[in-house]
């Protein structure tokens, strides 16, 4: 049974890495109605400029690097933006999910360019063991993340509810040619909402890889598919949902690692998205609709 | 102005004739395929430059005596990435089947060299088997008894069995105090899978260890908490690792943060590699992987310094790819190949290749003798290599 309930506290604990990708992929479906498949693969990207940028200061810290990937993230989600999304037809639903497949592909393939495919070796944030409650384990820097995502939460919440920019934002959302018709440049609202969603990613880039201790291409498949697994979950658009829905997947992966084995857990997971789509394809925090 | 017109008619003259030897200059082609794109891109890359380097250098001590007594230049086609991945892998040996190659070195992968080998001819002159006739050479896909698949197939990889079968005895002699292994093993990779099933764990039994079992993940996990744990709760004195460098080091790296330390780590043979020194240096302290190369000859080291000017790294799997270039030029001059260009020539020397190849006893290696094995395998020298201050050293050296 201590078996069990470790397995599920691990699991609960790194799935704060999903929330915090879920989060950046959902505040694009809510703003733009738009799948961004680049998400993670960008994050991981930021991040590993970031460790880039570090190495080039003699002795920078960890957090220098988070700040580095932090950096870069926005500068790379607004080129995500005029990439995918501004010189492609934004109504062609297909030509703007295709660009950031597409776009996954090539920062992927130039991670592996750079990194000829290799690990790399990246800071830890917290450089401790883990915390220890009687018998149980906790790790401290899933913990930070977990508070990371809390805050990024709370950040996301406060910029659209509490700011101008905010307002915007939801107008654009909800109405984007009333929107514009109020004198609301629609153009800015998305490009800064996609700046906003990659300074996210680049901290969520680099505290993944922090938490994993290594930077490497075999990180961005997974994490692309468990953030969109999280958004679906979570409900489109819903940060709080996404956050949730990322500890829950976490959870339940050790579940059925625990009673199914590691060659099993992730059909497992799978078999949980096609259950929510078809009972409840709005997610956790969907109202109580039909799928039609 | 008649000075003049003689100059120029001499120029000419001389263009002439260098275009004439040029013409003239006889090659035999060869090709290399493998990974050069995603997680394992390096491996290609190394592979890539020791060929190159090593075609160089046949190329810089007269290149191949042909069957007329001439001697021809060694080419190399492009490396050509096969992602590791089997249609890939199987496409690239398509279509170099329609070229002049008269041999391929490749593949990287266990996955792609199986059914790679499975659709080459399985047995010689069989009339009934319409398989392709086209002589491989593998350097790196290292999976337990896979050249057996064809007789066309042939390897120049370390043997899994007999050098753990040595590490475990070794250890055994060296530190008697070790009792029990655990494995844990990347369950989705061919590669990682069948090296801890069907050799580490078996030549552990055999060497008098208790195995008390296995913890597995997948090649893209992140999240080894759980692992850890049942490591941790089998309390090893030798924790055996059957996985690549990415898992690898988030196994270590997890171990660190719950403070698990076996007595012992052993790794697997294709971890002893840089790529596991840029990933986790510090937690890689002290692992030990018996390897079929270090510079520790003179044409080792040599070996390693020309594939270093091509942007290469020498390890067990480059080095390889360096031999094995060497031994097709002993082949095809013992064979007594044309170097003719046309497809019946061609084919015929692809024969006689394979004849040549099958033929072998012993090879010559960067670490001594290779032997060669009725089943198309090689036998090779090897060493223990371990991990100190980031980077590989030779711990234990038999030879």
């Amino acid at each position: 049974m201590f078996d069990f309930l470790q397995a599920v506290v691990d699991g609960i604990l790194f799935g704060t890495t999903y929330s915090l990708i879920g989060i950046g992929f959902t505040l694009v479906f809510g703003v733009m109605h738009k799948i961004n498949m680049s998400y993670a693969s960008v994050s991981i990207g930021a991040a590993y400029a970031g460790l880039l940028a570090g190495s080039l200061i003699p002795g920078a810290s960890a957090w220098v690097v988070f700040g580095f990937a932090l950096a870069f993230g926005g500068v790379f989600g607004y080129l995500v933006y005029i990439i995918c999304f501004h010189l492609i037809p934004i109504r062609n639903e297909n030509a703007t999910l295709m660009s950031t497949v597409g776009m996954l592909l090539l920062v992927d393939e130039l991670i592996t360019h750079f990194t000829t495919g290799s690990p790399q070796n990246y800071p830890s944030m917290v450089e401790m063991q883990n915390l220890q409650f009687g018998e149980m384990s906790v790790r401290p820097d899933l913990i930070v993340v977990f508070m990371v995502s809390v805050v990024s939460m709370a950040a996301m919440l406060a910029l659209l509810y509490r700011t101008r920019l905010g307002l915007a934002t939801r107008a654009v959302a909800q109405q984007p040619v009333a929107a514009q018709l109020c004198g609301i440049r629609v153009v800015r609202v998305n490009a800064i909402t996609f700046i906003v969603t990659g300074l996210l990613g680049g901290i969520a880039g680099a505290l993944v890889c922090s938490a994993v201790g290594t930077l490497s291409i075999l990180i961005t498949g997974p994490l692309t598919v468990k953030g969109l697994i999280v958004t679906v979950i979570g409900g489109l658009g819903s940060v709080p949902g996404a956050i949730i829905a990322g500890l829950m997947i976490g959870g339940l992966e050790n579940i059925f690692q625990h009673f199914r084995g590691v060659t099993e857990r992730d059909l497992y997971v799978m078999l949980l998205l096609f259950a929510f789509l078809i009972f409840r394809p709005g997610g956790i925090f969907a109202a109580g609709r039909g799928r039609d | 102005m008649k000075r003049m017109a003689l100059a120029v008619a001499a120029a000419l003259a001389s263009i002439g004739f260098a275009g004439n030897t040029l013409a003239q200059e006889k090659t035999v082609s060869i090709a290399a395929f493998g990974v050069k794109s995603g997680v394992l891109r390096l491996f290609g890359l190394n592979s890539e430059a020791a060929i190159n380097a090593a075609v160089e250098e046949v190329n810089r001590s007269g290149g191949v005596k042909l069957a007329d007594g001439s001697k021809a230049k060694m080419v190399v086609q492009p490396y050509l990435d096969d992602r590791c991945n089997a249609e890939e892998g199987i496409a690239v040996v398509r279509r170099l089947v329609g070229t002049d190659a008269l041999v391929a070195i490749g593949p990287t992968c266990s996955n792609v060299a199986e059914p790679l080998y499975g659709i080459l001819q399985k047995k010689v002159d069989d009339p009934k088997d319409t398989g392709l006739q086209f002589p491989i050479l593998t350097d790196v896909a290292i999976k337990v008894g896979l050249a057996q698949i064809s007789e066309w197939s042939f390897r120049n990889v370390p043997n899994e069995n007999t050098m753990y079968s040595s590490l475990y005895y070794w250890l055994k002699t060296t530190r008697p105090e070790l009792k029990t292994v655990y494995g844990g093993v990347e369950e989705d990779f061919a590669h990682s899978r069948a090296s801890w099933h069907v050799v580490m764990k078996e030549r552990a039994n055999a060497n008098g260890y208790t195995v008390l079992g296995e913890s597995k993940w997948l090649l893209n996990d992140t999240n080894f908490s759980t692992q850890v744990r049942e490591i941790k709760k089998a309390n090893p004195d030798i924790l055996s690792i059957a996985a690549h460098p990415f898992t690898t080091c988030g196994l270590l790296k997890e171990m660190e943060r719950q403070g698990v330390k076996p007595k012992l780590i052993v790794g697997l043979t294709s971890t002893s590699s840089q790529e596991t020194m840029q990933g986790c240096p510090k937690q890689a302290e002290g692992m030990i992987i018996p390897s079929s190369f270090a510079p520790v000859s003179k044409e080792a080291k040599f070996a390693s310094e020309q594939t270093a000017k091509k942007k290469g790294a020498a390890d067990l799997h480059s080095m390889a790819a360096w031999e094995n270039v060497f031994i097709l030029k002993e082949v095809m001059e013992q064979a007594k190949i044309s170097g003719k260009t046309d497809p019946a020539s061609v084919q015929a020397d692809r024969r006689k290749i394979r004849d040549g190849l099958a033929a072998l006893k012993t090879t010559k290696g960067l670490l001594g003798t290779n032997k060669r094995t009725a089943d198309r395998e090689a036998d090779k020298p090897y060493v223990f290599v371990h991990a100190k201050g980031g980077n590989w050293q030779v711990l234990y050296n038999p030879l």
